[in-house]
């Protein structure tokens, strides 16, 4: 009998081993990416850059391949001057995650330069630093969310067209705007492939990646400073890997990033990255939409099926709109306000983060998995939503985001419909889970001959949004993987000196330089920079003529002292957008606006000339 | 305490098991939702709608109403009740109502493919689910061929088993951990990353440990004891980190039936426990003893049926 007890007892160990074995071997034929760190030759220890340039300030990160236990884990940053490698920083490659995160001072952005990367077991990585193209006239960023890597949806096919589209566009900024890496468990692997599929564009381009949800290891995140979550799904709030795991993530991804302006860390030890970075005169803010949103699960009255999901209608929108939940945070509202009256050097203004500020999508996963709300997204709270949008258009910002796996344009109302700030949401590089913008009326005032999903709609949490385009996918995709799927990536022409920002919605797999290639459906749109705050319903205060080119203007409210907005002028003239019945005391100033021009003016008053001199 | 008072407990015990398992279930079901949608939403399963002639919008709903996929998921909330209710009232000689109890083994048994599949098909969430699949089951043997029939005793090491080697393979980290066993670990014991991982990894060497030990008389109280104890605290786990006076309910809709679908975790070693507990002045009482029928019409006594556990 005792034999037999061991023969079963041995048994046991032997088949939980041999399943072991064989699901890792499996997971390719069931349609999912095995993700594992290859070994490659001392040569190839380097596997890619990313680097920022701000306010003179050289930031680059190198990603690194795991070390020998021998190696050392000094890396060098030299760069070209004059044919000769100058040795400019060095740093210690930082466990776990093997990145070596360079920092530069007193940078000369007003020429390229040649860099290298250099580990002295023989590895050297070479890429170029770009100028900063404040002359340019035009600031190209090209922006992707949602790596998928998993042949199920097409994440197995080459990136090479993106690459050779990058190119052949000679984008100025790449912004990920998230999801870089799904592997919830393996980030380090996940980060080196990524760097395999793009280093060859981020090497010699400014890149902004954010980590979101699933690069943080789970599948949506409310990041409640740093919490614990303990909860499936993590809708009660908080990180579910634990907060080292997630500082390797935002380290590898962030840390060439210019300088937090608050760098103040939250729980866990995790730190915190929102900041901006001006380039070619654009002033981009980069946000972190997820690091102290309030997680729902338990906040807000259950609506549906999961604490994050609104099945029911009829629901109340006001009483998920709960006191205490959070979107951006105080400290990430402060910076918007000080970062929307800061025009130095700055003609245009952007905000990326993670995902948009509305419900941006009804059906969900499935062709009819109809969602009246989800609470992953920016709606979420409105009040929220609300403070972030009254900051973003008081610097006139456009917005770029991701994350929905659905290519959209949206102009944001507040108070009444398109009072707001425009967004265009990218598509997924690769789409694992579709969804659908899809409401059950048709939308008000559409433009002539546009689908009845466009035109104003309220989301599902009530907030007003107009809706100009929308990537639907197929409903049942079959064929192109790709492309049926609505996959693709976006580009956003910044147009410094006509002040106008252009949004193209691509599909993969094609040259976007060929005339006869087309957008999406409802792509390429074009927009004044001064659209992102114009609300239907304003005047103008007169048209005012400087004797400066493009001064920064300002507006406060008489009544309650509040800054309504401030922006820089195009050109010498400038008719400034106001409330009507409503007086306001108008400054401005070359670079700031430290000059009251104007007071107690209000719409509808005459032309004037003002000198700034 | 005398074998017919200890065996109407034990049936007792392995019904409050299912009884906890299936109403955590029925729970999750009415004011959740089952997690079907990974097996439903596939284009498989469209597929096999179609060629039975159940259109698109039929199969998945037209968006402002139902299609088969959500009345499915609905129906199968009434089906988990039903099950539930039969833990309470199922007796010996009640076949119809055993059937439907085998019936709500079957259901969790597709709810644990659903999870697996939901899992990227890792085995060890197939395995770990067999306690709980295996609650109503044994209940049914247990009242059909008596608590401490070798049968019965083999049912509930393999559910007790199962249970704790899917766990102990998530905790050393054979499959990736899921990321709620270290966060409830740091949560709760306040333990940093590292000391988390080190706990758990040893939690997963006791998994197996104790799957070995129960074959082992020598060993095998302490290992069911070991097991109800820690499956009863890995069930409790998920309230103690989760809940707060700060949240609605205090969050117990969150996570309550998070430990209550949980209880084969530790009623079914507990049942093991108290078996091989009374075993020897059972085996003494067997030899003098005729088979009787106890209040849940179970068999207490009988040689060759009873007190012996399949593997001494």
């Amino acid at each position: 009998m005792k034999f037999i007890k061991w023969l079963t007892i041995s048994a046991l160990v032997v088949l939980i081993a041999g399943v072991a074995v064989s699901q890792q071997k499996n997971q390719k034929r069931k349609g999912r990416a095995v993700l594992s760190v290859p070994k490659v030759a001392k040569k190839d220890l380097i596997c890619f850059a990313l680097y920022t340039v701000h306010d003179n300030i050289l930031k680059l990160t190198a990603q690194l391949y795991p070390l020998a236990a021998g190696d050392s884990r000094i890396v060098r940053l030299e760069i070209k001057k004059e044919g000769e490698w100058v040795e400019v920083a060095r740093t210690k490659a930082i466990e776990p995650g093997w990145t070596a995160p360079f920092r530069v001072e007193k940078w000369n952005d007003s020429k390229a330069h040649e860099y290298r990367v250099i580990h002295e077991a023989g590895a050297t990585y070479t890429g170029t630093i770009r100028k900063n193209p404040v002359d340019k006239g035009e600031v190209v960023v090209a922006a992707f969310t949602g790596n998928s890597i998993h042949p199920a949806h097409g994440g197995d096919i080459s990136r090479k067209d993106i690459i050779e589209n990058v190119k052949r566009i000679d984008a100025d900024v790449l912004f990920f705007a998230g999801d870089q890496v799904y592997d919830h468990f393996k980030h380090y692997a996940g980060w080196l492939k990524f760097g395999r599929d793009f280093g060859e564009i981020i090497k010699d381009r400014p890149t902004l990646c954010l980590p979101d949800d699933h690069d943080a290891g789970q599948p949506n995140l409310w990041g409640e400073s740093g919490k614990v979550s303990t909860l499936g799904g993590a809708s009660d709030g908080g990180y579910a890997r634990p907060g080292v795991y997630v500082q390797e993530v935002e380290r590898a991804q962030t840390s060439h990033f210019p300088d937090p302006v608050d760098p103040h860390k939250i729980g866990q030890g995790i730190g915190v990255w929102f900041t901006n970075l001006n380039w070619g005169n654009v002033d981009f803010a980069i946000l972190e939409d997820r690091k102290f949103k309030t997680g729902p699960a338990g906040r807000v009255p259950k609506q549906g099926p999961r604490p994050d999901h609104i099945r029911n209608p009829e629901y109340d929108p006001a009483s998920v709109d709960v006191d205490g939940a959070i979107l951006l945070g105080q400290r990430q509202l402060k910076f918007l306000d000080r970062w929307s009256q800061d025009w130095t050097n700055t003609e245009m203004k952007v905000a990326l983060s993670a995902t948009i500020f509305c419900g941006g999508a009804h059906i969900h996963g499935g062709a009819n998995g109809r969602l009246h709300a989800d609470m992953d997204s920016n709606g979420w709270p409105q009040s929220g939503r609300s403070r972030a949008l009254s900051a973003l258009r008081k610097g006139f910002a456009f917005h770029c985001a991701g994350d929905q796996h659905l290519a959209t344009i949206f102009h944001h109302g507040l108070e009444n419909h398109r009072d707001a700030i425009w967004s265009f949401c990218v598509p997924s590089i690769a789409n694992l889970y579709l969804r659908w913008w899809e409401p059950l009326k048709p939308g008000a005032n559409r433009e002539t001959g546009a689908p009845d999903y466009t035109g104003d709609h309220l989301d599902g949490f009530a907030n007003k949004v107009t809706n100009y385009a929308a990537a639907n996918p197929e409903k049942k995709p079959a064929g192109k993987l790709l492309n049926t799927r609505s996959a693709g990536f976006g580009v956003v022409r910044l147009n410094t000196k006509k002040r106008e920002i252009t949004m193209e919605c691509w599909p993969r797999n094609v040259d976007i330089t060929d005339p006869a290639t087309k957008q999406y459906a409802g792509w390429p749109r074009t927009i004044s920079q001064f659209d992102n705050y114009d609300p239907p319903s304003w005047g103008k205060l007169g048209e005012m003529t400087f004797d400066v080119e493009n001064p920064v203007v300002q507006l406060i409210d008489d009544l309650s002292g509040e800054i309504l907005y401030t922006v820089r002028a195009h050109g010498k003239t400038f008719n400034p957008g106001a409330p009507k019945g409503r007086s306001f005391t108008v400054k401005a100033g070359k670079n700031e606006p430290s000059t009251v021009i104007l007071e107690k003016a209000e719409v509808g008053a005459g032309s004037r000339a003002i000198r700034l001199k | 305490m005398k074998p017919l008072k200890a065996n109407s407990h034990l049936v007792l015990l392995l019904r409050v098991g299912a009884f906890l398992c299936l109403a955590g279930w029925t729970w999750v079901h009415f004011y959740w939702e089952g997690p079907y949608g990974v097996l439903l939403w596939q284009e498989s399963s469209q597929a096999l709608a179609e060629r039975v002639g159940i259109d698109w919008d039929e199969f998945v709903g037209t968006g402002a109403n139902d299609g088969l996929v959500q009345r499915l998921i609905g129906f199968t909330s009434w089906f988990y009740l039903g099950a539930t209710i039969l833990t309470v009232t199922v007796r010996k000689k009640s076949y119809l109502q055993m059937m439907g109890l085998l019936g709500g083994g079957a259901l969790l048994g597709i709810l644990a493919y659903a999870r697996f599949v939901g899992a990227q098909s890792q085995i060890p969430m197939l395995v770990e689910h067999g306690g709980q699949v295996l609650a109503p089951v044994l209940l049914v043997l247990a009242l059909h061929m008596g608590a401490r029939h070798r049968v019965t005793i083999a049912a509930a090491m393999v559910a007790m088993m199962m249970t704790f080697i899917g766990h102990g393979c998530y905790a050393l980290n054979l499959w990736p951990m899921p990321a709620t066993f270290q966060a409830m670990t740091t949560e709760i014991l306040g333990v940093e990353h590292e000391t988390a991982t080190s706990l758990l990894w040893w939690a997963g060497i006791l998994d197996f440990v104790v799957c070995v030990g129960i074959f082992l008389k020598v060993s095998r109280r302490s290992c069911a004891l070991y097991a109800a104890i820690w499956g009863l605290l890995t069930a409790i786990a998920r309230p103690v980190a989760g809940m707060s006076l700060s949240l609605n309910y205090w969050g117990a809709d969150q996570f309550i039936h998070e430990a209550v679908l949980r209880a084969p975790h530790y009623v079914i070693p507990l049942y093991l426990f108290l078996v091989w507990r009374r075993s020897d002045e059972l085996e003494t009482i067997a030899g003098d003893s005729k088979t009787e029928t106890g209040p849940d019409g179970c068999q207490t006594a009988g040689p060759g049926k009873i007190t012996r556990s399949p593997i001494d």
